[in-house]
């Protein structure tokens, strides 16, 4: 039973509360080198599909099928692999952190608007080139001030 | 008791458990022995806890020697949770 608690003693858990709340964000394995470009040959590859949209219909869905299938067995073995794998929407992360978060959400919108532009200027071919090496890019800025983030919250909570 | 303060999540290996839940979709076995250090027993023990009060559910992935087991909270332990925090934070700042 909880009968009476000291100032010290309430101030020691919220600082156990926040440690270990950050931990799913800041405790992670080092991220492979293939990581970058892997997810920007995924997202290369589902932007070729595009190409059979009106050749093929059964190629194309087939397509987007595998990439889809191969993007669920990723995510598990991400999962599985971290441990306790963060999801934006799913608690607070450190303001570090949700700082980072946020950058990178725009940053997928800029990739997005000049995939559209690559598209529209120079076809399927252009926007999945500009894909792989824009989402490339972009994860490997975006692993780098994550792991600046991590490692000023967890300096601030050690 | 205080109002607010669960007894079953004051125990700090506990309430560090179900603040890692919170912020994450699930976590493993792994994962928490590590972040808390405590050994397989204990931490089986504190879970075993946390899910009698309804708090967390485990799941158990593969058989014999690979298998693994992960931990989920549930929507009553997310509410038990945030009224404790919210009861911790009230008696740091009573105003």
């Amino acid at each position: 039973m909880v009968s009476s608690m000291e100032s010290g003693q309430v101030r020691e858990q919220l600082l156990l509360v926040e440690r270990a709340a950050a931990a799913p964000y800041v405790q992670y394995p080092p991220t492979p080198w293939w990581y970058a470009p892997i997810v920007g040959a995924w997202t290369a590859a589902f932007i070729a599909g595009f190409a059979w949209w009106r050749e093929n219909g059964a190629i194309f869905t087939a397509w987007l099928g595998i990439l889809l299938a191969a993007e669920a067995l990723f995510l598990i073995w991400m999962r599985r692999r971290h441990g306790a794998l963060p999801m934006p929407g799913h608690g607070k992360p450190p303001a570090e952190i949700a700082a980072v978060w946020r950058g990178y959400f725009v940053g997928v919108a800029a990739i997005a608007v000049l995939v559209a532009l690559a598209w529209w200027f120079g076809g399927v071919p252009v926007a999945a080139a500009a894909a792989f090496a824009l989402v490339t890019a972009g994860l490997v800025i975006y692993e780098r001030k994550y792991a600046i983030a991590a490692g000023k919250v967890r300096d601030r909570l050690a | 008791m205080i109002d607010g303060l669960d007894p079953v999540i004051h125990v700090p290996k506990r309430l560090a458990a179900m603040a890692i839940l919170a912020n994450a979709p699930s976590a493993s076995f792994r994962f928490l022995k590590e972040q808390l250090r405590l050994t397989d027993s204990d931490l089986s023990k504190q879970m075993s806890a946390l899910e009698a009060a309804d708090y967390v559910k485990s799941t158990k992935d593969g058989h014999g020697r690979g298998a693994s087991t992960t931990f989920s909270m549930t929507r009553a332990g997310r509410k038990a949770y945030a009224a404790h925090c919210a009861a911790l934070r009230a008696l740091m700042d009573p105003a």
